[in-house]
Parts: C-alpha cells; structure tokens; sequence
C-alpha cells in the first residue's frame, strides 16, 4: 500500500543561509529579503522575530528595529538546489521521492516501513533527518501524495493511513491550501464555498465548467479516485553543492561548519548513486563587490587515496586540506563539487559493534596527501626496461597496484639509486676499488635519444667500507670512458 | 625448589639484571645472530629504534628487509619518510618486498617530515616506517616513541654518518658498521643489559666476494654479461 510522506520546509528561503552557521552566529538576527526597489522581510529567524520583525515588513522598518540585522536577498536558486538535495538524502529511504517546488517534497514510503521499524520510528528519522541538514520541516503523511502535501501545509502532523478516512480529514482544511489559480479561488470565494469538503460536495460537471478542470483534478488526486503519476527524482549525474553564508567569513577555521554541511550533502548523494568520491574542488567564493573587481575565488582542489564516501574521511581529509589555505579575502559562498568519482559498493556493517571502527578512520595515505601535497606520497612500481634509471618508476596511489610483471634483472641491483650518476675521476685515479661483481654490460636506448653503453660493476670502495654500484661510460668509444657512481648497496 | 624457582622466574613481569627486558612483541629480523641480543628476540613491535649508521652501502637497509617482508605479509603497510636517494623497485621487489605496501613520502622541510613520521607511527594500517631525520629534540623524539607505542608500529629513525647525537629515549639505539667484510652491528643501547661486543651478520650471501683487482683489471675480471636491446 502507497503511503506518502510529505516534508514541508516553512522557512526554507532563511535555512539555505542559516545552514551554514553554527549554534552561536544562530543567535544574531537574520533576514531574508525580497530584493528590488522596497526589498520586504520574507523570512526571519528567531533572534530576529524577537526584536519584533515580521513577514512582508519592509526592510528599513526592520533595520531600524534592530541594526545589527544581517541580510540576504532571497536566492530561489538555492532553495530549488536545497530541494533536490532534501531529495537525494530522502532516497536513503525510499526510492521514490518527488519534488514539489516551491517548498516541499513527497516520498513513498509505504514500502521501506518494515525496513525502518514501523511509521512512527521512521517519522521521527525524517524530521531528525531533515533538522540534521539544517532545514526545519513540517510533515504530513497520508495514502496520496496531494492529501500528504495539503496535511503538511495545514500542519496536521497525525498521519492518515486509510483512504477511507481521507474525506473526512481533508474536508475541514480551507481551499488556499490547494493549489489553484488565483482567479479560481477568488470565484470559489465569492460563491461561499471556502473549504475542502465544500468543494467537493459541489456537483463534478457543473464545477468543472464554473471553476475549471483543474480544481476537480486537484479534489480527485487529493482523495485517491484518480491516479496521481509523479516524475520519481533522479539524483543529478554531477554533485554541486553550493552554501551561501549568511555573513562574509575572514578565517578558515569559521568555514568549517558549512563545509561539513556539504560534505554530508555530498556523502548522501554519493550513497544514492552508489559511488565513492575520487577528486573533489571547494571553491571559496569572496564578496560580490570583490568578485565584481574580477577576483577570482579561492579553488582547492584535492584527491582521495581510494574512492570514499563517509562523512568522517572525506571531512577529515579535506580539514587538513584547509589547513594548508590562506584566505586572501573573506568568504561569502562555499561550493562543493565532485569532479571523479568510481563506483563503490556498500559495506557490510561489522558482525560486532566496534569491527568498523577503524574504517572510519582516514586512510594515513590520504592523510599525508592532503597535507603534503599530492606528489609528496608515492609507491614504486619496477618497469620492463634495461636502463637503470627507466626501470623504477613512481606509481600512481589510487589504482591498486597489479602485481609486476616486469622481468627482475638476475644480476645484483642495488637498493638506492643515485638520481644523477656521480663522476668518481679523482676519487678513482689513485685508489683502487674492489671488484665484487661484474661487469654488466647495458646497453640500450638508441631509438629515443635516451641511448646509453655501459659497464656496470658491483665494486667495494677502496677503503673496503661500502659497497657501490659503478659503471663506465662507453657512449662515446670502447674502453676509456669516465668512471661514475650510480647506486648503494644499502 | 629449582623448578619452583625457576617457574617463577619465568613471570613476564620479573626480569634480572644480567637479563634483556622482556618484549612482549617483536618482529623477527631474520638474522638469528641479531635476534638472539635483541630483547624479544626481534625489532620493537611497538617502539622507536635509532640506527646510527657509520657510511652508506654497507648493507643498513638488507638488514631490515626480512622485518619488512614479515610487516608486509601480516598485511600491514611500510612507509618510508625522505629518504637519502631513489629507492631502485626492481632491487626490492628482487628482495620480496610487496611493493604495493611500500609507500615513499618526499618532505620539502623537516617539519613536514617528523609530521609524517608521527602520523605514520600512528595509523593503525602501518606496520613500520622508516624516517630519515636529523632531530635531536628530546621533547620531539619522546612523542615518536609514545606514537609508535599506540600505533603499534615498528618506528625505525635513521641518522646520517656523522650524526651520532646524544642521549635518546628510544628504547634501541644500534650502530652499524662495516668490520671484516661483514655487518657489525653494536647494540649502544637496549632495556637491559649492556652488550659490549658488536654482533657480526653476513648479509652477503648472494653476493660473491671476488679477490681484489685493481682498476685496469676490472674489464678483464669476466667476460661481460650483456644486456642489449
């Protein structure tokens, strides 16, 4: 049995600013304004209705109430991007979520009931769920998703598990919270008809030809006699999380909260699409006026050892990642985007409480990445090849390394290599060294300007204390080239 | 009584004088002549140990190679923190080592490095790491013994020749030189009693030692192996 949920976001137009505050910059008042010529109050948070703002109050009249006010103009943008994020995490429990712009979504989650023990246990993890994002959330539950969106906007929270019982709930709620349009609800107005159960009790044919097509549909979807086809929300193929700060941030330390929000906005997609992030850019985005004089923003790039997808590594990568960064102005958006990402399967949790616990843990390569550099960590890979110098070669550390194949040369290599080889002239003039072993004669390299002729020996130094690997150099004639140094037998 | 006595003895937490600390783990080294002075009878699992090496090329790293590859079987990884030159793969892979575990860290300053190496000591996936260091900092070697000790890695602190320092507070603090064509190492410092005599291991099993020829016999020592492509 179909049994929709309905996630209402009231005060969605502050949240996507106020996300990205923590407890204590909460406690300021903050506006979001309409824009334009007399930019009117559309959202104000708490601290801020306590000093006396209301909704649709003009802006200088709330300024003047409380001057410390911050202020946003309402980005509709944003709140679009925050729905279909709310989507995304909501496909953690259930695969059927719809957005129903411009402030709410509906998911299916008559199926995923047993799975999250039972309506009341998984109501309480949406709502928590939701907080936890940083978006408060108003919820209605009931057989259709239209009944599920009007029991929210009435804040009716009790949920309706029965058709049957639908006329009899909706019949109270009044007519504006449908969606009609305002012509419609102005003519329905002025005939006296204000509720739902009004509405439909009117005879079918004569309303739809007085109110319109749509307000039957509406009636129809609402209680379950017509089918209501919804377009299921696919997680986009690319994550961008973008956080707008309600105030400009001047230090790194500040940046951390939000970026933790996006960092688990970006983990609940990467579980939807059943991938493991690889490289990732945060892109620090400075004031408008600053941007405005061309200023590019601050871009830091940075890659994960293996592909990763929990909260705990990628934000403990990514701290000491920001560690490393010097803002040159302050910070007024951050964005978050995946840039590689690979398939990962999901892990099984450990039979035991605690067997994970090292999982969670960031991986010491990536650690080490993250804060030195992305060169800095290496492993070594021998490659096919008879000069020296080719035959070593740095691999890459995200691919697991496949086990070499490369034929190993059966006469003795030494363990250090000297990046140059070192001429050992004087050094070899007058004291003999000890052949230990050899020569070798390598010889190579002819068709790519690398050519090289050489004899190499295994040769102790003249004092008996080490041993080295040395070679003449017959690139230029037989048997009168240099001596050099070229490896230790470490 | 003896039986008694010696029973008792035997308890882990008694250890005479004339005695090596016991060590609950250790790493087999691989040279049996190493082990029997070591405590434990093997590296430190758990602990820092400074080896002091008199010049380079005389078999330091052979040493450790055995520990290494008895790290990298029990499917823990090796890090090696700014070493000295290139280390060659075919010479390691040659040696058994799973190259796949061996990771090379470059530092550009020695902050960066001592980062790494306590870092490295830490994680819980590294079984040992090497750190060539030139930090005498009392304060800063304590917290790389106390990191090796909770990640119960085997931290390994090369010195430069040369660079011999003074007191330490890692447990094991060897001297490796070259006496008689072989690998003396002396033990300068160990939980227990001290070891005046250097242990003598030949590492150079695999390696013929050829009479001594001067330089203009080197070309005529043996016909040359060639490889040529």
């Amino acid at each position: 049995m179909a049994l929709w949920a309905c996630l209402l976001f009231p005060s969605l137009p502050l949240d996507v600013f106020a996300r990205g505050q923590n407890a204590s910059e909460a406690a300021r008042p903050f506006v979001v304004g309409s824009g334009g010529h007399y930019p009117r109050i559309v959202a104000a948070n708490a601290a801020a209705q306590a000093a006396g703002i209301r909704h649709g109050q003009l802006v200088s009249g709330a300024l003047a109430l409380a001057p410390e006010l911050a202020l946003r103009d309402r980005d509709e943008a944003a709140e679009a991007r925050a729905l279909a994020q709310i989507a995304t995490w909501a496909l953690t429990f259930t695969p059927m979520a719809c957005l129903a712009p411009p402030d709410a979504m509906v998911a299916d989650v008559g199926s995923s009931l047993r799975l999250f023990g039972g309506l009341p246990r998984l109501v309480a993890r949406l709502t928590a769920g939701a907080l936890d994002l940083g978006y408060a959330s108003r919820l209605g539950i009931a057989p259709t998703p239209e009944a599920a969106l009007l029991l929210a906007r009435a804040a009716q929270p009790s949920p309706v598990r029965e058709s049957a019982r639908l006329p009899q709930v909706l019949a109270p709620l009044p007519l504006t919270l449908v969606d009609l349009p305002d012509a419609t609800r102005t003519t329905l107005r002025e005939a006296g008809v204000v509720t739902f159960g009004q509405a439909d009790a009117l005879p079918r044919d004569g309303a739809a030809r007085r109110f319109g097509a749509d307000l039957v549909r509406r009636l129809d979807h609402a209680l379950g006699r017509v089918p209501d086809p919804r377009a299921a929300f696919v997680p986009p193929p690319r994550f961008t999380g973008r956080l707008e700060l309600p105030a400009p941030v001047h230090d790194v330390e500040a940046l951390a909260f939000g970026v933790q929000r996006l960092v688990r906005d970006l983990a609940d997609w990467l579980l939807a699409r059943g991938l493991g992030a690889v490289r990732l850019t945060l892109t620090l985005a400075h004031e408008r006026y600053l941007r405005a004089r061309g200023m590019p923003p601050t871009v830091v790039p940075f890659a994960l050892g293996a592909p990763a997808r929990t909260p705990a590594h990628l934000l403990g990568v990514l701290r000491e990642r920001l560690a490393r960064v010097t803002l040159a102005a302050p910070v007024e958006a951050i964005v978050l985007d995946s840039e590689e990402t690979a398939p990962l399967a999901g892990r099984n949790l450990g039979l035991l409480p605690g067997d994970d616990a090292d999982q969670v843990e960031v991986p010491l390569v990536d650690r080490l990445r993250a804060r030195l550099g992305e060169d800095a960590i290496y492993r070594l890979a021998p490659h096919a090849e008879h000069r020296p110098e080719l035959a070593t070669r740095a691999a890459p550390l995200r691919v697991p390394l496949p086990p070499h194949t490369a034929p190993l040369p059966d006469a003795p290599r030494p363990l250090w290599l000297l990046t140059e080889p070192q001429p050992l002239r004087e050094l070899f003039a007058h004291k003999p060294w000890i052949i230990r072993d050899g020569p070798e004669r390598i010889e190579s390299g002819w068709w790519d300007g690398g050519d090289l002729r050489r004899d190499y020996f295994v040769a102790d130094t003249p004092d008996g204390a080490a041993t080295a690997w040395i070679y003449r150099d017959h690139r230029h004639g037989v048997d009168d080239g240099e001596w050099f140094l070229h490896g230790i037998f470490a | 009584m003896a039986t008694a006595l010696a029973a008792l003895l035997a308890h882990p937490a008694i250890w005479r004088g004339n005695d090596v600390a016991p060590e609950p783990s250790a790493l087999p080294s691989g040279f049996a002549g190493l082990d029997a002075v070591l405590p434990g009878h093997g590296w430190p699992q758990a602990a820092l140990t400074e080896l002091l090496v008199e010049r380079e090329g005389i078999g330091e790293i052979r040493l450790t190679l055995p520990a290494l590859a008895r790290v990298m079987a029990a499917r823990r990884d090796v890090v090696w923190i700014a070493p000295p030159h290139q280390p060659y793969a075919p010479a390691l892979a040659a040696a058994g080592l799973d190259l796949a575990r061996l990771y090379v860290v470059t530092c550009k300053t020695p902050q960066e490095a001592l980062w790494a190496f306590e870092q490295a000591l830490r994680a819980p996936e590294c079984g040992a790491a090497f750190a060539w260091l030139a930090t005498h900092d009392e304060r800063v070697l304590r917290r790389l013994q106390v990191a090796a000790r909770d990640g119960r890695t085997w931290g390994a602190l090369w010195r430069r020749p040369g660079q011999r320092g003074s007191a330490t507070t890692a447990p094991l603090r060897l001297a490796l030189a070259r006496q008689d064509g072989r690998l003396a190492v002396r033990v300068l410092k160990r939980r227990g009693v001290d070891l005046p005599q250097p242990v003598l291991l030949a590492l150079e099993a695999d390696m013929p030692s050829l009479p001594v020829v001067g330089r203009e016999a080197a070309a005529s020592a043996r016909p040359p192996r060639i490889a040529r492509s």
